[in-house]
């Protein structure tokens, strides 16, 4: 099975255009006039819908996995020390 | 709410601008980031990508038009000459410190250890405190941040760590082509995705330190900060061209390890086919 060129009004977004720009559409970067021409062509082709769906998995996955640590919080200590020395620094100059 | 803070204090304390910040600026070697920021104290709007992050992907969502580099001539001046030390202290510590948590969590994923995450987070704001009169009031702080922790990290911690450069010498051309050929030859593919879904985080983990530095932060900065691509270039300090090309390859080799990993737990990763 192969993702199918579909008929020649679709000429301008077959296939390999739309895996060359799936990033850029799933990053919200595609020019608008793009947008609606990609998923027209996601809608009609199955195979490049199956590898949309696994690059949003994925970066869905990316964002999951890698949520916010908390700073231990002597580091947030340390930074507000070393930072009144710059600036003790920055006066005595004076 | 910043103009509060600007009320005259004492002349004693007022610190002259550019004596005190060149003062500064030297004893942190920071001349190497004063280049950059001139092209990088560039406005933008904080509420584009900045916030795509911590939403639902923005697939399909019309990309933001929004130039980065825009100057915003109604954006009131921050008179830098009559911020005392403390004031610039205060106003660092409601602006900056609030980013202290996303940038420790970026720089365990960049340095991988939390020693030198710390060393690094440290050492970044140290940095932004010291070159903060160069930060434009109303500009994108996260992503100045960031660009700081990425030029921190690139000229201490990856000389350290001895790790190859990255070579970007094959662009975009190349691996999209590879990817528009490789179409035919991809069955079903659900399999995978259903399998990846259901992998730990730790897994997640592990792949992004086995991709090469340059494509992981590529990738942190697109998936987890949710940074547009413009943002990325200037974070990176390269091309849009070459972020795109890392975001590719990045993807692409976290597929094939999480793949792996996957198939190593048992799951079922090809699809009934061949």
């Amino acid at each position: 099975m192969t993702g199918a060129e579909h008929g020649s009004e679709h000429n301008e977004f077959d296939c390999s255009r739309a895996r060359m720009q799936l990033y850029e559409y799933l990053d919200g970067e595609m020019a608008p006039d793009d947008i609606d021409k990609i998923r027209e062509h996601l809608a009609q082709c199955g195979p490049c819908l199956q590898e949309y769906d696994l690059d949003q998995t994925l970066k869905a996955l990316i964002r999951r996995s890698c949520s916010c640590e908390a700073a231990p919080r002597a580091l947030r200590t340390q930074i507000l020390a070393r930072i009144t020395t710059i600036k003790m620094t920055v006066e005595f100059r004076d | 709410m910043l103009t509060a803070q600007l009320t005259p204090v004492t002349g004693s304390i007022q610190v002259s601008p550019h004596y005190g910040s060149q003062g500064a600026r030297s004893a942190l070697g920071w001349n190497a980031m004063t280049a950059d920021q001139s092209a990088f104290a560039a406005p933008s709007s904080t509420s584009t990508a900045a916030q795509r992050g911590v939403r639902q992907p923005s697939a399909g969502e019309p990309p933001v038009d929004e130039p980065v580099l825009q100057h915003p001539s109604h954006e009131p001046e921050l008179d830098m000459s009559t911020e005392t030390p403390q004031e610039r202290m205060a106003r660092f510590e409601k602006d900056a410190m609030p980013f202290l948590d996303q940038l420790y969590s970026a720089a365990l994923r960049t340095t991988r250890n939390p020693t030198d995450a710390e060393d690094l987070v440290q050492e970044t704001f140290a940095k932004a405190f010291a070159a903060f009169h160069q930060y434009k009031h109303g500009t994108n702080l996260k992503a100045w941040l960031y660009r700081i922790l990425t030029n921190t990290y690139i000229n201490s911690y990856r000389k350290k760590q001895r790790q190859p450069l990255q070579s970007d010498a094959s662009e975009v051309e190349d691996y999209q082509l590879a990817r528009a050929e490789s179409h035919t030859s991809r069955g079903l593919r659900s399999a995978e995705t259903e399998a990846l879904d259901h992998l730990p985080d730790s897994d997640v983990k592990r792949a992004l330190q086995e991709i090469p530095e340059d494509f992981r932060l590529a990738v942190y900065l697109a998936d987890v900060e949710g940074f547009a691509y413009k943002e990325i270039a200037e974070i990176m300090d390269t091309p849009i061209g070459t972020v795109m090309s890392r975001l590719h390859r990045g993807r692409h080799q976290l597929r094939d390890l999480l793949s792996d990993y996957a198939r190593e737990r048992g799951f079922v990763v090809e699809g009934a086919t061949s």
